[in-house]
């Protein structure tokens, strides 16, 4: 009889504790910077154009083989009377967000910090209700930081 | 009573039906909510706060999800006994609350043997049970219902007899009779050991932790009730709480001095709701209580402690109230001997517990270790 | 009464894939004479992925993320075995502080695995939720730590052959303070909840019992089997990263019944708390990758088979390999997958309940066992 008293006690003082759960899409846990969703691409404001020279360093590192990326000569090269200095430039980018296992190594293998991980909740709440609208193309994945609505935290 | 103001007794029988129906329904609904809102926070979490403010609509939700859900009848069922063991559940229970008294004069129907009916009508909801075990043709539903008829039946007994015990000191098995003599002291003063017995029974016959045995949720998956769906399930569930409803306030009455204690006669009416409800309530929380706290207890487990412990004890109880009663001896020794009975029951659980401790070196508690 | 015997039948129950309490896509058929157990015959691989095959396809750096998957509830522990056989094959030095931080992040998932078992065992045996909430409220505080450190909350994929991906943040040290005491609040709830009680006790003790021989015969290995009594620990047989330099007790039990195997864990989680404190007051300053580590890793040919002891016991890694920067053929030794087999000895004979009480208690998880 001692234990169950003693069991009951712990649940009763448990009763008058401050709950832990939060109403979640009411309220959002601050998260904490390394937070890791999903890939998104980084916008070059300087040049007004992405990082990203679609070099195929993360396509080749993806361990679930969800990216796809193609290339172009950069329209904005200085020797074609623009300001930037990347010769190639992203073409097409997709991504598939259902195949991706946020990973962080397309990170890690990016020579141009082009990529990041998202660590906002937008890249958290991602649903939808066709699978095909989670493949995301260039200006999907461009959008968040063109936007400013990141901030980006890179693997030094 | 409630007096109608009809003259037609079918009409009249009729408006009680529906309040009864009514009364009960909103009220087990209310119970459902207070049951997650009280289990959420013994768990420390928020429980249901998205429909309505706090969750108040949450019962109402999940009543319009069930009926609006399909009716599913497995096609090996057997269709008769599957579609009507829900009313030989949710019947019964409704049943129950004829007698219950609230007050002094509110109550449905005052039956000399109020006591005797409750008790008669309590146990027909085992044939549902088997019916709804048997019916689905499903094995954990099968093996759902013959625990279920096992622990009804078992459990019956001391739920009878320590109902017997307060029977006795009253000399009466009308409810308002027995409340009315408690006045002054209440039951539980008198006969401790009766209330444990009739509360553990209790739970047993309602099927809450840590009596869950035949809808064990992590063994058979919901027993009787696994094949059911929508609104055949949502019976059950509504006998459930109706029936958790109804037991409290049976304890209220026979144990806590339902209306009457303190006061109730000289305060009026609505003191004696007041008593009613908030004795009910502490009832109820307390079911919740040991519902969050206690493990599930195993189906032998259960048998031997109704057989070969509670039983003899209620017993021995009985035969004590009996000497004492027939030979007028002093009202104290009543509760000298049922406190005397609790403690041997605790002897023996705890003799129990040192048989399995038998082969153990390790001190079972972390703090000492 | 007449002679003729009451004609009685066993019947088959069959549990799983979908059960609440087969801890996943576990399937065991119940041969049950009324309540009796007299057969079992466990089913599993509804959750096989192949994890072993895809690592041969994938580079060293891009297997980190599928050990996570194979190990979902102590994935460091799953990391660090994988990473550890890359780095024997390499031979290379792993830097002190990475080893230190290693050592922590371990023993706090170890915290953490232990917390979902005493959780989800206190639901097998049927408390109302209870025990669950409550370890789900310190692994909660648990898994929000390991994500301001790796990133995620379940697959870190933090663990690098030669070190860690990154370093971890300037408040790293408070904030283990921090998670170590709550999580020694937690330790105590579930400790005034579940150890007394007398019905969790019945229901416990005196359930499912193996014994030592028995329990090494069949190669159950972590606190399964020191519940046994048998004193086997690989921190201690064949100490790995710094276990050596650290001062903690193996817990064994005494019967190897369901209880013991619930209060050894129990037990463990407040010598992983020690552990912890022991290795934040060594934790050095320094680089946390090796300098020979390089991108694309190139292992020698060779084998090698490293073992750790994970929450749930030896989580062993054979790797073969022939030159390439993938392994040749990756091959995981699953506490689980072994310890399982000893359910057949546990249930035979045993209640219903009592089955899924023992299945609990051997704290299968599907993903390491199925692969």
């Amino acid at each position: 009889m001692k234990g169950i008293l003693i069991s009951m006690k712990v649940t009763l003082s448990a009763f008058f504790r401050k709950p832990v759960t939060r109403p979640y899409p009411d309220v959002h846990k601050p998260l904490p910077e390394t937070d890791r969703a999903f890939p998104i691409l980084l916008w070059d404001e300087a040049h007004t154009e992405p990082y990203c020279t679609g070099c195929h360093a993360c396509e080749r590192a993806c361990p679930v083989e969800c990216m796809t990326v193609l290339m172009k000569d950069n329209p904005n090269h200085v020797n074609n009377d623009g300001t930037s200095k990347r010769k190639k430039i992203i073409d097409k980018f997709w991504i598939d967000y259902a195949r991706c296992m946020r990973c962080n190594i397309c990170v890690e293998a990016c020579n141009f910090e082009a990529i990041a991980m998202n660590n906002t909740w937008s890249g958290h709440e991602t649903s939808v209700y066709d699978r095909k609208d989670l493949i995301m193309d260039l200006p999907q994945l461009l959008a968040q930081h063109r936007s400013g609505n990141i901030d980006e935290w890179v693997v030094s | 009573m409630i007096s109608f103001l009809v003259v037609n007794p079918f009409i009249d029988s009729l408006l009680k039906i529906l309040s009864i129906v009514g009364l009960m329904t909103v009220s087990a609904m209310g119970l459902i909510y207070l049951e997650r809102k009280i289990a959420a926070r013994f768990h420390m979490r928020l429980g249901p706060t998205r429909t309505g403010p706090a969750g108040l609509l949450q019962s109402v939700a999940d009543a319009l999800k069930l009926v609006g859900k399909e009716d599913i009848r497995p096609a090996s069922a057997d269709a008769w006994s599957f579609e009507l063991a829900p009313y030989f559940v949710f019947i019964p229970a409704f049943m129950m609350f004829v007698t219950i008294p609230f007050t002094l004069m509110l109550n449905v129907e005052m039956l000399t043997l109020g006591l005797l009916y409750i008790i008669a009508i309590s146990s027909v909801s085992i044939v549902g049970w088997v019916m709804a075990g048997w019916g689905s043709d499903n094995r954990y539903a099968l093996i759902g219902a013959l625990r279920a008829a096992a622990q009804g039946i078992s459990y019956e007994l001391p739920l009878v007899l320590s109902v017997l015990c307060i029977a006795m000191i009253a000399q009466s098995l009308n409810l308002n009779e027995i409340i009315a003599q408690q006045t002054i002291v209440p039951n539980i003063l008198l006969q401790p050991f009766a209330f444990f017995l009739f509360f553990t029974s209790a739970l047993a016959e309602m099927n809450r932790a840590p009596f869950d045995i035949p809808v064990g949720e992590s063994e058979v998956v919901g027993g009787p009730f696994v094949e059911y769906s929508g609104i055949r399930w949502s019976m059950f569930f509504l006998a459930e709480y109706t029936a958790l409803l109804i037991m409290s306030i049976l304890i209220v009455a026979l144990f806590l001095g339902g209306w009457s204690w303190p006061f109730g006669e000289k305060l009026g009416t609505s003191w004696q709701i007041l008593l009613t409800i908030m004795k009910t309530s502490l009832v109820i929380f307390l079911i919740f209580w040991v519902r969050v706290s206690v493990p599930r207890m195993r189906i032998d487990q259960l048998m031997n402690f109704c057989w070969k412990v509670l039983i003899p004890l209620a017993l021995i109880q009985i035969f004590l109230n009996g000497l004492i009663l027939v030979f007028h001896l002093p009202t104290f020794l009543l509760a000298v001997s049922s406190i005397m009975l609790m403690g041997v029951l605790v002897l023996i659980i705890n003799k129990s517990m040192q048989n399995l401790n038998k082969n153990h070196i390790v001190k079972n508690n972390l703090e000492s270790a | 009464m007449s002679n003729k015997q009451i004609e009685t039948q066993e019947i088959l129950v069959n549990m799983g894939p979908q059960h609440p309490s087969t801890h996943g896509v576990f399937r065991m058929v119940l041969s049950v004479d009324g309540e009796m157990i007299t057969d079992v015959q466990p089913y599993i691989g509804y959750l096989h992925r192949g994890a072993e095959k895809l690592c041969e396809t994938m580079d060293y750096r891009q297997g980190i993320g599928f050990m996570d998957r194979t190990e979902y509830l102590a994935n460091f522990n799953a990391e660090l075995s994988y990473v550890m056989a890359v780095e024997r094959l390499l031979d290379i030095e792993v830097p002190e502080r990475a080893n230190w931080i290693r050592m922590i992040l371990v023993e706090l998932n170890r915290l953490s695995s232990h917390f979902m078992f005493v959780g989800a065992f206190g639901v097998d045996c049927g408390v109302f939720g209870t025990p669950f909430l409550y370890s789900f409220r310190e692994r909660e505080r648990l898994i929000d730590f390991f994500e301001e450190i790796s990133g995620d909350r379940m697959m870190y994929a933090y663990f690098r052959p030669g070190g860690l991906a990154w370093d971890v943040p300037a408040n790293f040290v408070s904030r283990v303070e921090e998670v170590l005491s709550s999580s020694e609040q937690g330790i105590k709830d579930m400790d005034g909840l579940l150890t007394n009680n007398e019905i969790f006790l019945s229901r416990t003790k005196q359930v499912g019992i193996i014994d030592g021989k028995a329990a090494i015969d069949w190669g159950m290995s972590g606190p399964s089997l020191r519940a046994s009594g048998i004193e086997y620990d690989i921190r201690r047989a064949e100490p790995y990263l710094y276990y050596n330099d650290i001062d903690f007790d193996v817990i064994t039990g005494i019967n190897g019944d369901v209880f013991d195997r619930y209060f050894v864990r129990l037990q463990e989680m407040r010598q992983s708390i020690n552990i912890v404190r022991q290795c934040l007051a060594n934790l050095t300053s320094g680089a946390i990758l090796a300098d020979a580590a390089a991108r694309n890793l190139r292992t020698p040919p060779g084998e090698v088979y490293i073992r750790t002891e994970a929450p749930r016991g030896e989580y062993g890694i054979y790797l073969v390999s022939n030159g390439d920067n993938r392994p040749y053929r990756l091959k995981i030794r699953s506490a689980g997958f072994s310890n399982l087999q000893a359910l057949r000895d546990m249930v035979i004979g045993s209640y219903i309940p009592d089955a899924v009480v023992i299945l609990g208690s051997i704290d299968i998880v599907l993903g390491e066992v199925d692969r």
